[in-house]
């Protein structure tokens, strides 16, 4: 009796043990949805693209919508004004090309190799119309970066850069992982339902230095343990429901229980 | 060897100050065995680990609103002019050593505090040991309740960054929406209009000293009324209403205590090196027009911004007075949260005609209207949490805002009537079938309940009849009925076991 | 009692307990990280916790259930009629009135104690009600960026939005925040009396929210709407910035513009309203 008492008590705490293990596991992987703006993969730069291949993939798959002058249809709107980075960064992210005419533009994966980007760039955003170039960064101070992140950016993106969501329920994108590339051309064209930050209101040098700053978001602003996503109270107190609440319960009901009064044995 | 000086300091501890028979009577106080009468416990633990580690934080910690240039390791704020409050925060999560270990392990204690606060109460409220006699010590429950939220929210708002910054300015608009005289208060108490250069060192005085003097004090007081009337325990063989059944404190709970509060230091510590919280050098120092997303407090506030989400937009204007909109989740709510809890007891009686003693814990299901209400209450506070957490939902459903919004402006008021019925069908079948617990009833259970009350008959358990003045056993100095060994004295103990142990 | 060995379980994780103490203590001394020094310091009570919690189950385990009668209950009706002779039977004449006069002394010495808290709000000729309604702006006063830079309507972008302060102000402290946003002057919606407020498209709100006071930070640009991140209030900037959706119930208050010589961009009177939230003086 008292040996199995013992031992029950052994793998009572060592269970105790493994439910903490198991709950930081699971914050760790379940991590709320997190769109990211960029979709991660490796930026290369779209300089000097090939003015025959961009027409070529132009006509076969991006006229459909916007025209074969990039005029804009019903389908999709007119890209004579859209530019260089406007381009480069809607399909740096995957946003373009949509796979059917009426998705809608979100974050995706690449579907064009750096070579057909820069040739699209250059024929769409060069050729047939014009517009903010190519943004060309150098490198930025980053207390300055942090500055006009919390003041311009932190309404939308969070002061962590984690996104959060707007009225419509679609994601402000996570800025983690976002080549500087594809920050830059955000804050200059102003993608989506984003406001546009010309360069009057945000010259080029804090252009660099907000980029340099986001570069520093996500996981190296990590000190303390697991991040909870930087997602702030809403994730904290979840957190305090889920795992120091219901452990401290499962304590007490094994603490506040009488052992059994060992008399069997004598 | 060591006995012997053991017993020397003892010795003379006793010469000076004669304290062994209270010590011996001290040491024989019993506690009910049972698991959520530690609920408290752990309340009582983690406030203490708030102190100790709050003495620690204090140290390191300037509460200033003056701009200081901040020069520590923290690479992205090099040079910038910042708060001494949140400079010196950022300086405690970086430059002293196991000093974010220290804020981590704090801010998580006081989520673990309050949640234990609200626990306990639960324990209480459901198995109506608030009545008659405890009252008093009920409402000074809910004071410390309403202390320790209130505590939480100022140590939330001290570093001067920008997510608590926000929740001050909630706040001054808040106390704007009090009827009348809101604009002189806000003014008051923040020392001019929002910002001011004051709130700071308002909340630190409130902070460190002024609010946990009062805990403290109010500690001691629910702990001198507990002692004086003893705990309550649930029924059982050979429990009453005139005695108390369980474990002496001395050898027995004292050291299942003693565990308990280091349990409860290890989950505060534990979570304090594994789970970041509040990173205030990421949220950025506090600057009036900014702002980051989601801006939410912790929840034990929360329920207040999610209730103030869900509130209709109306502002009518009467007599020549604005009803701001803030008022109804901001000040009336809170208000009528707390006044509800102050006056449960009171009310209780009023609906149950309960005007009797009780000491022996009644189980939740022995009042299924109580349980209704308390679920209900439960439910209405739950939908406010998740009202708080709408970014949450709309990153789960892609809904656009309003629709989430609308939806839960339905459930708020529909869900807690749902959940009340539901809970008062349970505990009326509980009772009537006399099932062993929630999980144990069955269909059988059930039928037998309403075969039970269709038959009008009286309920298996039926609730604990106070003994009326003249039933009462005289009562005997405190500590008599213990003999030498701390067993009862009563003549013949025909229901304790020689034992000790009470026949099933 | 009678002297059992010691458990060997509890000695063991008082051991550990001890190991891990020593471990917290090296881990400062090498500086460690915080999981680091948190894994060695919760690891170490949480063994001292486990050595308890087996060692108060081993004594449990020879301990008897105890019983104590409960000693409170009222006093019998003697003794209580005794005390309350002695509470009354006081050597001092049982007058109601000086009692009553006690009482009033003391009332009007605890409402007199009041007063000093006017002191909390430092300034003696301040009063809140004119404070709230003041407005930060007044005709001809320049817009000026956080760099306290005066701004041209040209500096935004089509879609773009820039927060500005009053002339003179600390953009860290100032109520007077106000969001100046560019929208094409064609799809703009301004009431009547308003079609003049906005310069090239150019419209200027208050940033903090009409409902709780937040800063209506959340800018989108193709509905042209202002999300409050705080409680989800939502702002139509085309009509004059009327809550759309939340709980926000009155407009952002808007700031009439106007051009300097310079082409700066100058309020062209006060905003619409007082901003922030309602109190209940408040009026419209």
């Amino acid at each position: 009796m008292s040996g199995r008492t013992r031992r029950s008590w052994v793998v009572r705490s060592l269970g105790l043990l493994a439910v903490i293990g198991a709950a930081l596991w699971l914050t760790t992987t379940l991590r709320a949805g997190s769109a990211v703006a960029g979709a991660g993969t490796a930026y290369s730069p779209s300089r000097a693209g090939d003015t025959n291949l961009g027409q070529h993939v132009f006509l076969r798959d991006c006229a459909w919508c916007h025209g074969i002058q990039a005029q804009g249809t019903s389908r999709g709107p007119d890209l004579r004004s859209a530019g260089p980075a406007y381009v480069d960064f809607m399909l740096k992210t995957g946003r373009m090309p949509l796979l059917e005419p009426d998705a809608t533009t979100e974050p995706h994966t690449q579907k064009y190799d750096a070579a057909t980007i820069a040739a699209l760039v250059q024929y769409v955003g060069e050729q047939l119309g014009s517009g903010e170039p190519l943004p060309q960064l150098s490198a930025g101070d980053i207390t300055s970066g942090r500055t006009v992140f919390l003041a311009s950016c932190a309404a939308c993106h969070s002061s962590s850069g984690t996104g959060t969501i707007l009225q419509d329920g679609t994601r402000v994108p996570q800025l983690y992982d976002t080549p500087s590339e594809q920050i830059a051309e955000a804050v200059r064209v102003g993608p989506g339902e984003m406001p546009p930050f010309g360069a009057k209101t945000l010259d080029d040098q804090e252009l660099n230095d907000v980029v340099s700053y986001v570069q520093q978001l996500g996981p190296q602003q990590v000190e303390g343990g697991h991040p909870l996503d930087q997602y702030g109270p809403i994730a904290e107190s979840l957190l305090a429901f889920l795992i120091p609440l219901p452990l401290l319960v499962i304590i007490i009901l094994l603490l506040g229980r009488r052992a059994p009064r060992k008399e069997s044995e004598e | 060897m060591r006995a012997r000086r053991a017993n020397r300091v003892l010795r003379l501890a006793d010469e000076r100050l004669g304290y062994a028979s209270v010590a011996r009577k001290t040491m024989a106080k019993i506690f009910p065995d049972h698991w959520s009468f530690m609920l408290g416990e752990i309340a009582l633990y983690s406030f203490m680990f708030l102190v100790a580690t709050g003495i620690y934080l204090v140290l390191f910690f300037d509460p200033s609103s003056h701009l200081t240039t901040y020069d520590g390791s923290y690479a992205p704020m090099h040079g910038k002019e910042v708060s001494s409050a949140y400079a010196s925060t950022v300086s405690i999560s970086f430059d002293v050593r196991a000093g974010l270990l220290v804020r981590q392990a704090h801010h998580w204690a006081a989520h673990i505090f309050v949640g234990a606060i609200v626990l306990h109460l639960c324990r209480i409220f459901f198995t109506g040991m608030f009545r008659k006699p405890r009252e008093l010590n009920w409402t000074v429950g809910v004071t410390l309740l309403i202390l320790a939220i209130f505590n939480g929210f100022a140590g939330y708002s001290l570093p001067d960054d920008l997510l608590s910054g926000t929740g001050l300015h909630i706040f001054f608009s808040i106390a704007e929406g009090t009827p009348f005289i809101g604009d002189w208060l806000a003014f008051l108490v923040f020392g001019g209009n929002f910002p001011g250069d004051v709130i700071i060192e308002r909340l630190y005085a409130l902070h460190i000293l002024i609010v946990p003097a009062l805990i403290a004090i109010l500690i001691t007081v629910h702990m001198a009324v507990l002692i004086r009337q003893k705990h309550s325990h649930f029924s059982g063989p050979g429990r009453s209403d005139a005695n108390v059944v369980g474990s002496r404190m001395w050898p027995s709970y004292a050291i299942r205590s003693l565990s308990l509060m280091f349990f409860v230091s290890a989950v505060c510590v534990l979570l304090g090196g594994f789970a970041q919280i509040n990173p205030i050098w990421v949220w950025g120092d506090f600057s009036s027009p900014q702002i980051t997303a989601p801006s939410v407090a912790d929840w034990y506030v929360g329920w207040i911004e999610g209730a103030l989400r869900l509130f209709p937009p109306m502002e009518p204007h009467l007599l020549g007075f604005t009803i701001p909109n803030q008022f109804w989740a901001g000040v009336l709510l809170p208000l009528v949260t707390f006044a509800a809890l102050y006056l449960w007891p009171w009310i209780d009686r009023r609906l149950t005609h309960d005007y009797g003693t009780h000491h022996l814990t009644g189980r939740p299901r022995e009042s299924p209207g109580r349980v209704a209400i308390g679920v209900a209450a439960l439910t209405f506070y739950g939908v406010c949490l998740v009202a708080m957490s709408e970014e949450t939902l709309v990153q789960w459903t892609h809904a656009p805002v309003a629709d989430i919004r609308n939806t839960l402006r339905v459930v708020v008021i529909v869900l807690p009537f749902v959940t009340g019925f539901i809970a008062h069908r349970i505990a009326r079948a509980l009772r009537d079938s006399g099932a062993g617990g929630l999980l144990l009833l069955s269909k059988a259970d059930w039928r037998r309940a309403r075969e039970v009350r269709r038959a009008g008959k009286a309920p298996p358990i039926p609730p604990s009849e106070p003994p009326t003045e003249e039933e009462s056993p005289e009562a005997p100095a405190p500590g008599e009925p213990l003999d030498e060994e701390g067993r009862p004295l009563t003549e013949s103990p025909a229901w304790v076991h020689p034992g000790g142990r009470i026949p099933e | 009692m009678s002297r059992a060995p010691a458990p060997r379980p509890v000695v063991l994780c008082f051991g550990l307990g001890t190991l891990c103490a020593m471990g917290f203590a090296a881990a400062y001394v090498l500086d460690l990280s915080t999981p680091v020094l948190g894994a060695v310091l919760g690891g170490s009570l949480t063994l001292i916790a486990l050595a308890l919690a087996v060692w108060s189950h081993r004594i449990d385990q020879e301990e008897p259930d105890y019983v104590e009668e409960r000693a409170i209950g009222p006093t019998s009706s003697e003794q209580f009629e005794h005390f309350r002779q002695a509470l009354t039977e006081s050597p001092v004449p049982r007058s109601g009135f000086l009692w009553g006069m006690f009482g009033l002394s003391v009332t009007t010495l605890g409402a007199a104690l009041l007063f000093p808290l006017r002191s909390l709000l430092p300034s003696m000729s301040e009063v809140p009600d004119e404070v709230l309604s003041e407005s930060a702006f007044s005709q001809g006063r320049r817009l000026m960026t956080e760099e306290l830079q005066p701004v041209k309507p040209d500096d935004l972008e089509v879609g773009g939005y820039l927060t500005v302060f009053p002339d003179g102000s600390d953009p860290r402290q100032d109520v007077g925040a106000t969001l100046l946003i560019r929208v094409s002057p064609d799809q703009l919606q301004l009431p009547a009396d308003r079609t003049n407020w906005a310069v090239d498209g150019v419209v200027a709100y208050s940033k903090l929210c009409t409902h709780a006071g937040c800063p209506v930070g959340l800018y989108a640009d193709q509905p042209a709407q202002l999300l409050c991140p705080c409680h989800h209030s939502v702002f139509n900037v085309l009509d004059g910035a009327k809550p759309m959706q939340g709980p926000a119930s009155h407009p952002l208050p808007q700031l009439p513009l106007a051009l300097d010589g310079d082409g700066n961009l100058v309020a062209n009177g006060p905003f619409s309203g007082p901003v922030g939230a309602a109190w209940w003086g408040y009026r419209a």
